[in-house]
């Protein structure tokens, strides 16, 4: 294998601004959680909805470096050889991005202090607590087998990029399954959710990816060959398809049963809730347009055009998770079937409406910044992206 | 220039460091335990006849559909429950709700009723807490350790009754008077009805019958629609009261077997 990977030099006046930048959104967020942490009550969370955009900031974190970090593993494990020229970036990114989802973890929980008892104590009945386990372990997996990449050991990157696939699967299931094993909210209880966070994992974290190589070969000034970024486009569409499909049969399947049907037209049916929005603009605009962009052959070949439907997937991924955990929690639970509930002291058996606040918005974009921050800077200290990625390459 | 084993080096240490801040919580490690080996099953009796009676009059009287009625004004002041004008990050241990037939055609009238945590046999918070700051007692009783709560409002997702409120501030805010012998908690962690723990624990060392403050003030103060005791005593009221009625638990389907009971719901 004869992929040179070089460092970015990163002098330019153009590469400081995008560090500056970056780095002022990210202590933005950090400063937005602390304006939180102090003051209090500055978010749109309540009683009734306690869990909002920061919570939503640990699936989709996760998922996108589960998603990066299968992308990357794919040369290794199914012996892709042409893939191999990202397999570090994506790597790099994945343990980023498991960075930003425990530190949103760190910024959603209420006693900051006492954030190690959830590593500290095991409750084996808690899939959040298999999740501590598993969220730690997997970002040293990530770190070893970016090592290994780096040494340049052929066996035991491919062994560690199975394990990684086979941990990165494990991990985004567990994540989906904290959600979805909820069945109290009839909303969230549902087995397709699992599957459904790997699918998106691969869509999310691919469409993030692409556009990523996209903008480090441009700036760098390095050769991108289509016909790579065409093979991924091809599987991210495919995937983004299936995740369609698997919203299908989800919100058929609840809007089947009478007991929902009031829940189910107010989510899909009410333009007046975010929720309504959150679902829709994920149909349009992070399927329906960006599969559209790669299966039209004009625009499919364009790598710009291929990234602006990676990029609007991915954020739209982001509305998928509001939609996954809101609802539940807005729409009021029956606590004695048949009975209508109006509670005189609460505002339980009504709907509690959710807006995120722009503290909460800080800080999810805050770390996202952080993200690409800790990727600016990893492409000018450590080898990884290539000098060229063309199709051509052989081993 | 960092080296790769300067950097390995450097995650290192910062893995170890986030070890350092332990927490040491007595109270859990001490009464952890919840197996079914104590003589004591601790459970509510709600008679909601009684409590829509009470209620009826309240509302009357007062003009106010809000109303606080004793039992709820008890708990607040036995518990340190604050006071948040905000409802939505208001905490409240035992609130009452209004129930009506999805069918008023059939039957328009409005039911009375108190709901608070269930204190269930197979608790849902207890199973998806990460860090077994929920518990339940060998007596049944589930609580919370807030040393040890990390506030990540799981629990609040996975209860069924919405019992759990989280605190979005600090809890001394919102009192004006302060029960001494209750703890405070926090804000940033999550608080439910405790069945009146302490209360409980007291009146067992003392040898006397246990009353949580919101059965004692409804029995004095309200209708006598609550009633407390222990299960496992066939000789007990609460025992006698669901021998001899059709007694309802909330959301029964879901296997969690709550230890809150509804009888006289027809109003009869």
């Amino acid at each position: 294998m004869n992929i040179e990977f070089r460092k970015v030099e990163g002098s330019s006046l153009a590469y400081i601004s995008l560090v500056v930048i970056l780095a002022i959104v990210t202590i933005s967020g950090f400063y937005a959680y602390y304006l939180e942490f102090v003051h209090g009550g500055l978010s749109g969370l309540s009683n009734r909805v306690p869990w909002g955009i920061v919570n939503a900031g640990i699936p989709y974190f996760i998922g996108l470096s589960a998603g990066s970090l299968i992308v990357s593993a794919l040369a290794g494990v199914f012996k892709i050889e042409r893939y191999k020229v990202f397999s570090r970036m994506a790597a790099y990114l994945a343990a980023a991005w498991i960075i930003a989802a425990i530190l949103s973890i760190a910024l959603d929980i209420g006693k900051l202090y006492h954030f190690m008892n959830a590593v500290r104590y095991f409750n084996p009945t808690s899939i959040f607590s298999w999740n501590a386990f598993l969220y730690s372990s997997y970002f040293v997996i990530c770190a070893i087998y970016l090592l290994v990449q780096f040494e340049e050991m052929e066996r035991a990157t491919r062994f560690m990029a199975c394990l990684a696939v086979f941990w990165a699967v494990l991990v985004h299931s567990g994540t989906g399954a904290i959600y979805s094993f909820v069945y109290s909210k009839e909303l969230y209880h549902s087995a397709l959710t699992p599957p459904m966070f790997i699918v998106c994992a691969i869509t999310s974290g691919l469409g993030l990816l692409l556009a990523t190589l996209y903008f480090t070969f441009k700036y760098t000034k390095r050769e991108l060959d289509p016909d790579l970024v065409r093979g991924l486009a091809l599987i991210f569409a495919g995937l983004c398809m299936i995740l369609g499909y698997m919203l299908a049969v989800e919100g058929l399947e609840k809007g089947y049963i009478p007991a929902l049907h009031e829940a189910i037209q107010f989510i899909f049916l009410n333009p007046r809730d975010s929720i309504f929005w959150s679902f829709w603009l994920l149909v349009i605009f992070g399927i329906v347009i960006p599969v559209l962009i790669v299966l039209i052959p004009r625009t499919g070949r364009d790598i710009r055009l291929v990234s602006l439907a990676g990029i609007l997937h991915a954020a739209m991924v982001f509305a998928e998770r509001f939609y996954l955990i809101v609802p539940g929690q807005v729409y009021p639970e029956e606590y004695l079937a048949g009975y209508e509930l109006e509670s005189l002291h609460t505002l339980e058996g009504y709907i509690v409406s959710y807006t995120p606040t722009a503290i909460e918005w800080a800080q999810v974009i805050g770390l996202f910044a952080m993200v690409y921050l800790i990727y600016v800077i990893g492409v000018k200290l450590f080898a990884l992206v290539p000098e060229k990625a063309v199709g051509e390459v052989k081993s | 220039m960092i080296t790769r084993r300067k950097f390995l080096m450097l995650a290192g240490s910062a893995a170890l460091a986030t070890f350092l801040p332990t927490q040491i919580s007595a109270l859990t490690q001490s009464s952890g335990s919840s197996s079914g080996d104590s003589k004591y099953r601790w459970a509510m009796v709600v008679d909601v006849s009684k409590c829509t009676e009470c209620m009826e009059e309240l509302i009357k009287k007062t003009g106010n559909p809000e109303v606080k009625p004793p039992c709820v004004l008890a708990c607040d002041y036995e518990n340190n429950v604050p006071e948040f004008e905000d409802k939505r990050v208001d905490p409240q241990w035992i609130r009452i709700v209004k129930m009506r037939l999805k069918k008023p055609s059939v039957n328009p009238k409005e039911f009375y009723m108190p709901i608070l945590c269930n204190h269930c046999e197979h608790p849902p918070c207890v199973q998806v807490c990460l860090t077994f700051a929920s518990f339940k007692r060998s007596d049944g009783i589930v609580m919370i350790d807030t040393h040890r709560c990390i506030g990540c409002r799981y629990c609040m997702i996975a209860c069924p009754y919405g019992a759990r409120s989280f605190n979005y501030e600090y809890p001394e805010h919102g009192l004006k008077k302060v029960n001494p012998e209750v703890p405070m908690r926090t804000k940033g962690v999550v608080e439910k009805c405790t069945f009146c723990a302490h209360r409980i624990d007291e009146a067992i060392i003392k040898g006397e019958e246990p009353v949580p403050a919101c059965v004692e003030a409804c029995k004095t103060l309200g209708k006598g629609a609550l009633t407390f005791g222990n299960i496992k005593d066939p000789e007990s009221e609460v025992s006698r009261l669901l021998r001899s009625n059709f007694a309802v638990q909330l959301r029964a389907n879901l296997g969690t077997d709550p230890h809150v009971f509804y009888i006289h719901l027809g109003g009869e």
